[in-house]
């Protein structure tokens, strides 16, 4: 009998593991990935390419010579990778994202001790930190070839004219080639297609890695609040359809707020966690110096986790009143 | 029909029942038994025979130890060789009467006939007695004492009796097989018991899996024509069968922490306890044989197996008329994934409760090295308690009584929800268990 295992229950196991997790939240990406690719073409492909490679590297190289620990979720690191060059220009020089792709690990993931130990997500830290540091990198944005034939235009983005002209300076976006769902022309490259971060997400919804509370919370909340300020004056404040499409807001909702480690643990606490991400965003919209807010209210937001969390717990079987 | 389900928690592991069209098949006599002293819970019965003896099938061998605890009867005729330790599936020392086997002489007054006897007696504590002389102990995995459970405190009335027959451990099939072999002595077991609990209501719950014993079930009600007694189909989520999660499915009412099932005015007794009172009832016979299924992932379908056992038979005999030990096998579980008790001593004797031998590769089985938490909240979504294993762990490494039972950390059923759902392969569940035994020692 000794060549026989013993040990407690359970003696099966679920066959989620958190590569698998991982590897879900890849394929949810892909399409606006794919889509992104075939709208800014090889500039795309170098700035993936770079932040996914030095993500990976420079984890694995953390944690052989400094930490000694095995690389335990490549994966993970992939994910960050993927969602830093998302959330930049396609234009961005090799070099910046390399230094944000090591910010989000070396700083912001491994100094808190690695895979599910950093406050704040990693892609956003990173993408905020690009932002304070090479803002004209990160917010002219040179429209691509591609759309517009030879020569390269460059402008800036939707939001930047909003927040410096109101909806005004919007009203010729259609003719610039601005499609709310699909053709968005001058973002961050992830922000091209609304409808592919969308079918990504839905997959990552199909498959359980993620629950709906999160987005869905800023969702409402953007658009109850810009709503509100619409009605109040329709020339200076952006409506609802507008500020739901624009900018990172469903990258950063879907894929970003949703981090298993920086966001809260119950379905409450994300209720909260998306409401106070939905307010943040539309007063940095609306009022505040930069032109977009969802990387700044995703951090703001990361820091009150452990708050929600203490707070918030699910209801308990027959402890309830 | 609407099927129900308990509301917090629960997985979905895939229910692996390949052995469910296997009819239950007799077990031939091995040539020496081991009856074990303690096949319940509570204190363990102090054997009444001497060495020597001559015993038969069904001779009462060991008397209670204790108000909580239970007869135990010889499952064979014979004589009565050595007792003394011996060791059990863990490998614990346990007091065994070591019976070599002689025939099958039955006792006097024991009905072998298959007859059905629906006449229902209306004696209420000639049955209860009749219960604890046979021995009867619940077989849905707890063995407690079926006479002291169904002899609710006088103040506390039972409004509903729950048969359990979800079954919701992958890969079991014997509470299955004999709802589909035996619906209508289930159904007369459970008529007993209504009588016992004075009239209340009976569910039979069963999970969906399994429509051939819904539909057998139904049709033995009809036949009987016995009143307000019914079959619900639930959904299939495990823990169903936990007994605080089939009330809250069947009745929507939860029973609150540190309360007994009788509080919501609920009864839970398993299909195969039911059986057993059927049994001792109506045919004077002890409980000394059971059903357990021979199954598992590294065995194919033909060597699947439900067998009816007598208690005393050493799992080893089992297990090599079965055809073996599978090569592949590397571990032995008695019981299904979730719960089942690991076996150490294939040697070991099977009990009244014992629920099946599980064959598992190593592949299935193995656990792989723990990683990080990912704060991904499966531990918490699974948990069918409503209880947070990822924070009960943290508070155990930290060594925070005081906050682990602020956290409720004994109301953990220890169903293993949290360790199979965690893609980390945190061990949850192990390190709460030991946190509950050093919160109980508070």
């Amino acid at each position: 009998m000794d060549k026989f295992l013993v040990s407690p229950p359970p003696h099966a196991h679920s066959p989620r593991t958190t590569a698998s997790l991982m590897r879900d939240v890849i394929i949810a990406l892909l399409p606006a990935t794919i889509v992104a690719v075939v709208f800014y073409g090889w500039s795309l492909v170098l700035v993936l390419a770079v932040s996914v490679a030095s993500c990976v590297l420079l984890e694995w190289a953390i944690c052989k010579w400094l930490m000694k620990r095995p690389f335990e979720c490549p994966e993970a690191a992939v994910v960050t990778g993927l969602l830093l060059a998302l959330s930049l220009p396609y234009t961005t020089p090799w070099w910046v994202v390399l230094i944000g792709a090591a910010f989000a690990i070396g700083v912001v993931k491994m100094t808190f001790g690695g895979l599910g130990q950093n406050v704040f997500n990693p892609a956003s830290a990173a993408r905020v930190f690009l932002l304070v540091s090479f803002p004209s990198y990160l917010t002219h944005w040179e429209m691509p070839q591609r759309l517009f034939g030879a020569d390269a235009v460059t402008g800036p983005t939707v939001l930047s004219l909003a927040n410096e002209g109101g909806t005004q300076a919007l009203a010729n976006l259609s003719q610039m080639g601005w499609h709310p769902l699909f053709a968005y022309v001058g973002g961050s490259a992830g922000e091209i297609s609304v409808l592919a971060l969308l079918v990504g997400f839905a997959y990552l919804l199909l498959r359980r890695v993620v629950k709906i509370w999160i987005p869905l919370s800023i969702f409402v909340t953007v658009a109850a609040v810009s709503a509100v300020f619409h009605a109040i004056d329709p020339v200076t404040y952006t409506g609802p359809i507008f500020n739901l499409l624009s900018g990172g807001l469903v990258l950063g909702a879907c894929f970003m707020a949703t981090d298993y480690v920086t966001s809260p643990m119950t379905s409450k606490g994300g209720v909260i966690f998306g409401f106070g991400i939905g307010l943040l965003v539309m007063m940095i919209r609306y009022f505040g110096a930069y032109p977009e807010g969802v990387s700044f209210a995703i951090l703001l937001m990361n820091m009150a986790v452990p708050l929600i969390d203490r707070w918030c717990h699910q209801p308990k079987f027959g402890r309830e009143e | 029909m609407r099927k129900l389900t308990f509301p917090i928690g629960g997985v979905h592991p895939e229910d692996m029942k390949y052995s469910r069209g296997h009819a239950i098949e007799v077990l031939p006599l091995p040539p020496v038994v081991y009856v074990s002293v303690a096949q319940h819970l509570g204190a363990p019965a102090v054997p009444c025979v001497a060495v020597g003896d001559k015993v038969k099938t069904g001779q009462v061998v060991a008397e209670p130890g204790g108000f909580i605890s239970a007869y135990v009867h010889s499952p064979v005729s014979g004589t009565v060789k050595t007792i003394g330790p011996r060791a059990d599936i863990a490998g614990r020392p346990v007091t065994h009467i070591e019976i070599v086997v002689e025939g099958d002489e039955w006792m006097e007054g024991i009905d072998l006939s298959e007859d059905l006897v629906t006449e229902i007696p209306t004696d209420r504590e000639a049955v209860l007695e009749k219960i604890k002389a046979c021995g009867v102990v619940g077989l849905g995995g707890a063995t407690f004492p079926t006479h002291v459970k169904l002899n609710p405190p006088k103040d506390a009335k039972a409004e509903c009796l729950i048969v359990d027959g979800a079954e919701c451990e992958p890969y079991l099939t014997s509470d299955h097989r004999i709802m589909v072999e035996k619906p209508d002595q289930i159904v007369v077991g459970a008529a007993i018991m209504q009588m016992v609990l004075g009239g209340c209501r009976v569910v039979i719950a069963v999970e969906e899996n399994k429509p051939d014993a819904i539909a057998a079930l139904d049709a033995a009600i009809g036949r009987l024509g016995y009143k307000n007694i019914e079959v619900a189909t639930l959904k299939m989520k495990y823990p169903q069968g936990s007994e605080k999660q089939l009330i809250n499915a069947v009745l929507g009412r939860q029973v609150k922490s540190g309360a007994l099932p009788i509080s919501v005015g609920a009864v839970v007794q398993n299909t195969g306890t039911v059986l057993a009172v059927y049994d001792a009832v109506q045919k004077n016979r002890p409980l000394i044989t059971n059903v357990l299924t021979v199954t598992g992932d590294c065995i194919s379908g033909d060597r699947m197996h439900n067998y009816l056992f007598r208690i005393g038979m050493p799992l080893s005999y089992i297990a090599d008329y079965a055809g073996g030990v599978p090569a592949d096998a590397a571990k032995i579980v008695s019981g299904g994934t979730m719960m089942g008790k690991p076996i150490a001593n294939l040697d070991a004797a099977a009990i009244k409760g014992t629920p099946a031998i599980l064959y598992l590769s190593e592949e299935v089985t193995r656990r792989k090295p723990e990683g990080s938490c990912i704060r991904c909240g499966r531990c918490s979504d699974a948990c069918p308690m409503g209880l947070e294993p990822f924070l009960l762990n943290r508070l155990y490494k930290a060594d925070d009584l005081a906050a682990l039972k602020e956290n409720a950390v004994q109301d953990c059923i220890e169903c293993g929800c949290c360790l199979y759902s965690c893609p980390s392969f945190i061990p949850l569940l192990d390190n709460i268990r030991m946190a509950k035994a050093k919160v109980k020692k508070l």
